[in-house]
């Protein structure tokens, strides 16, 4: 038993009143003469007994009704899964995961599921007590520790978002943040649609003691259908586009539009249509069109998910470089370009040079280490000659490549290779990196390498992604242009300038796994996050259940007031 | 219509109010017999003297049916007394019997003199011997069963001279009593009988058995058949030291169930051996009192 105001307990001195009074009266009695005083010791006598018991009835009636306010007073809860949701219950520390991922925008039973799990996360909030601990937490992954009243404002401002949620590893978070505080009660409540897709591998690890409800789904465990724009990513001329979606759905018509650059994004016009299901992927071949940076969308018709039937992409359309090599660049480097030349990715000329010397005049050179090392000072030399702050150190550690900018090439050992430095803290001009140190960077019009591209440098020659390294490198890199890359956000295109160029974008659009709305099965649920589903009324009523107390008060109060009333009759029926 | 009021059918300390004993006994007597228009003790050892006419209220066992079968008038027999009754008036003047309940209220001493005031002044009118006792822990006075002129008026002074006692052994001044009483006759015994019942039963049976008719009036102030107070109150007893502290809410009900075995128990002994006895409260009118003796 515990009590919500323990410190009324002290009331229960006063219990102690009517026995003092008792043992301490010593008040005189007024007196008279009497004088059948015989009648009256006779009477006496014989209502000793029971004028004995009378009175000590009284004083364990009165005692007892004090006892019994007193308690009441002081909020007197006992531990019982009976009582109902809401009730009274001992301090707990509860986090409320709120997933308002894309997914929880699709629309069931011609309601927003996003409605159905703010109603339901409001009345887990508003059931807390005065001193709980409560914490809310959205697909952004971030627990918010407020009140009840800030939580529920929080919670009615929120709408479906574009991050994904880990659920499993949302859990396990949530679980080790209410286990650190010391709160007789710790649970993790989980309001969300429970897509499969919404769960890591293995199981998040929950503490003991550690309490984690989740509510069931709202279409009873069967899928609802929906179809979803994955990828879409341009490559030699045509738009690959990717569906994705719950398993099982039909084939539908995929629409590419197309908008010039500059142009508003109501100017977009269709450039051709494809058929695709679930799971494949169509290819939407696009017009010829001038160079600039096209920004494409491709269409789905609408369904219960509106999030994710639309999918943009960036086009680049560019001039092939004009690219020669020195003998220097060694062989690989020749072989790499005339593969490209021959795919029409690059044409003879002088814009981009790729050897070992930095030569004088207009255009961008790649620079390699020179293979003998002595040339290496001529090099630095003719670097400073050229305003170039970066240049050759000495030799570097092997190890792997790193890179965000370059796709491919990421991991790829690096066995030989000069530091590159002097670069005055640019961080913005490497592109590359081996063991921390910079290995590939753009300083003006010349990009350099710390390796030289031949097999006994780097392994980078010999692997499938050297030759779409070269073509970055020439029609890209050395142009000074980004990659486009992609993030998870709100459908649209961010493009990223330098100065009043453009060299790159970012193409945002929600996790493709969102448009995946099969819910995960219950006991794929309760395997990753240790949790059983609950509909909504089992839900209200297992909250608290752990520490769920029933106030006593009241029935103590019923209780002082038989006891008043039994005290009463005894008090005057004697009489 | 103009309300007559009887004296003897007033309250008791109303009545006191209008003057002495001797006042107040002579209105009480005057009511009464107007009321009852007889004697109560008529009958003792009388002898037939001479008729006269018939009025109303005279009892028909009176009437002389013989008269009545011949000349078909209404006569009734007149009685002389061959011997005077000897009644003789025993009244308690013990401390207990100076207290009243009320301050309203008479005392039981106060109203037993009365009592007996009135009831010698019907005697001595019916021409009985009449004497009168008072004790408490001796006896007080001893005025001899007369039935001369200026009786009544010695029986008044003696009460009035008989001062409020102190304790109540009257067990032993009934005892001695019995020997006062050598003649048989009327005993009229008027006290609140705080003592010891067995011993005054064995005196009262002992006057029984010598011939005497006996009576006795049980006074009671109303405050003692019911017990009522303070929450809590110091009791003492008068006559002596005792006393309790009680709360008279709480002992109120067996109080009550105990003065009313006291009084049956009382009653039932006088009625076991041939000795009225008459419960009476000192809110009774005079004339009801006496009404329990005819």
């Amino acid at each position: 038993m515990t009590f919500l105001h323990p410190l009324a307990l002290l009331g229960l001195a006063a219990a102690a009143i009517p026995a003092l009074l008792h043992l301490l009266e010593r008040r005189v009695p007024p007196e008279a003469e009497f004088p059948p005083i015989r009648y009256l010791s006779e009477a006496e006598r014989q209502s000793a007994r029971r004028l004995k018991l009378r009175h000590l009835l009284l004083l364990v009636l009165r005692t007892a009704l004090i006892a019994m306010i007193v308690m009441a007073a002081a909020r007197p809860l006992v531990r019982s899964r009976r009582a109902a949701g809401g009730g009274a219950h001992e301090p707990t520390a509860l986090l409320l995961i709120l997933d308002n991922s894309p997914s929880s925008g699709a629309v069931v039973d011609g309601r927003p599921l996003i409605e159905r799990l703010k109603t339901v996360a409001r009345g887990a909030i508003t059931r807390a007590a005065a001193g709980d601990r409560l914490w809310l937490m959205l697909a952004d992954g971030v627990a918010r520790l407020g009140s009840r009243d800030a939580l529920v404002a929080t919670v009615d401002s929120v709408v479906p978002g574009w991050r994904r949620l880990d659920l499993s590893g949302a859990v396990a978070q949530a679980s080790r943040l209410v286990d650190a505080e010391p709160l007789p009660g710790r649970e993790v409540a989980v309001v969300s649609d429970l897509q499969r897709t919404t769960f890591g591998e293995g199981r998040a690890d929950i503490p003991r003691g550690v309490r984690v409800l989740a509510l069931a789904s709202a279409t009873g465990g069967e899928a609802l259908a929906n179809r979803g724009v994955a990828q879409a990513r341009v490559a030699g001329g045509a738009v690959a586009i990717t569906l994705v979606g719950t398993p099982g759905g039909s084939p539908a018509p995929v629409t590419v539009r197309l908008r010039a650059p500059g142009s508003p994004a109501g100017r977009s016009h269709d450039v051709g249509r494809a058929l695709a299901a679930p799971g494949s992927s169509a290819t939407v071949p696009l017009p010829s069109v001038a160079p600039g940076w096209w920004i494409g969308e491709a269409v789905l018709d609408p369904d219960e998910l509106r999030a994710d039937d639309r999918r943009a992409f960036v086009w680049r359309v560019a001039l092939p470089a004009r690219v020669r090599a020195d003998p220097g660049a060694g062989l690989f480097v020749a072989a790499a370009l005339a593969v490209l030349t021959q795919g029409k990715r690059i044409v003879e000329g002088s814009d981009v040079t790729v050897g070992e010397r930095l030569r004088g005049g207009a255009g961008t050179t790649v620079l390699l280490p020179p293979s003998d090392p002595a040339l290496l000072g001529q090099a630095n030399r003719a670097l400073v000659a050229r305003g170039v702050a970066w240049q050759f150190g000495g030799a570097g550690t092997p190890g792997p490549i790193a890179t965000a900018g370059v796709a491919g090439i990421s991991g790829i050992p690096v066995a030989r290779r000069y530091r590159l430095g002097g670069g005055g803290g640019d961080t913005t001009a490497i592109l590359a990196t081996v063991n921390g140190d910079p290995w590939l960077v753009r300083a003006g019009d010349v990009v350099l390498l710390g390796s030289r591209l031949d097999t006994t440098w780097t392994a980078l020659p010999a692997s499938p992604a050297f030759v779409p390294f070269v073509d970055a490198l020439v029609n890209r890199l050395a142009r000074g242009e980004a990659s486009i890359t992609e993030a998870e956000g709100p459908p649209g295109v961010a493009f990223q300038v330098h100065g009043a160029d453009t060299v790159g974008a970012v193409v945002s659009a929600p996790d493709a796994r969102e448009s995946d709305l099969t819910p995960a099965a219950s006991d794929v649920v309760r395997r990753a996050i240790g949790a059983e589903l609950l509909d909504e009324a089992q839900f209200a009523a297992e909250q608290y259940a752990a520490t769920r107390r029933t106030d006593m008060s009241g029935l103590l109060l019923a209780l002082a007031l038989l006891v008043a009333g039994v005290e009463l009759g005894v008090a005057t029926r004697a009489q | 219509m103009t309300e007559v009021r009887r004296i003897d059918l007033l309250d008791p300390a109303e009545v006191a109010r209008l003057g002495g004993i001797e006042i107040v006994a002579q209105g009480v007597v005057e009511g009464f017999l107007a009321g009852i228009h007889r004697s109560p003790f008529r009958g003792f050892s009388v002898e037939f003297t001479e008729h006269r006419a018939y009025q109303p209220g005279d009892e028909p066992r009176y009437l002389d049916w013989k008269i009545l079968a011949r000349a078909d008038r209404l006569f009734v027999k007149q009685f002389e007394e061959e011997t005077n009754l000897r009644a003789m008036l025993l009244v308690d003047a013990s401390r207990s019997m100076a207290w009243r309940g009320a301050p309203g209220r008479l005392t039981k001493r106060a109203y037993a003199d009365r009592l007996a005031a009135a009831l010698a002044l019907i005697l001595l009118r019916q021409r009985d011997a009449t004497g009168l006792i008072t004790f408490d822990e001796v006896v007080r006075q001893v005025i001899p069963a007369r039935v001369k002129t200026g009786q009544w008026t010695r029986l008044v002074r003696g009460l009035l001279d008989t001062p409020d006692g102190r304790g109540t052994a009257a067990e032993a001044a009934l005892l001695r009593l019995t020997g006062l009483l050598a003649r048989r006759g009327l005993v009229v015994l008027v006290s609140d009988l705080l003592f010891d019942r067995a011993l005054a039963l064995t005196a009262l049976r002992y006057l029984r058995h010598r011939g005497h008719n006996v009576i006795v009036f049980h006074l009671m102030d109303p405050a003692e058949a019911e017990l009522t107070g303070p929450p809590e109150v110091r009791f003492r007893d008068p006559e002596s030291p005792a006393s309790v502290v009680v709360r008279p809410r709480e002992l109120a009900r067996a109080y009550g169930e105990t003065v009313r075995r006291e009084v049956a128990a009382w009653r039932s002994a006088c009625r076991r051996h041939g000795i009225g006895y008459h419960h009476v409260l000192t809110d009774l009118p005079f004339g009801m009192a006496l009404r329990l003796l005819a």
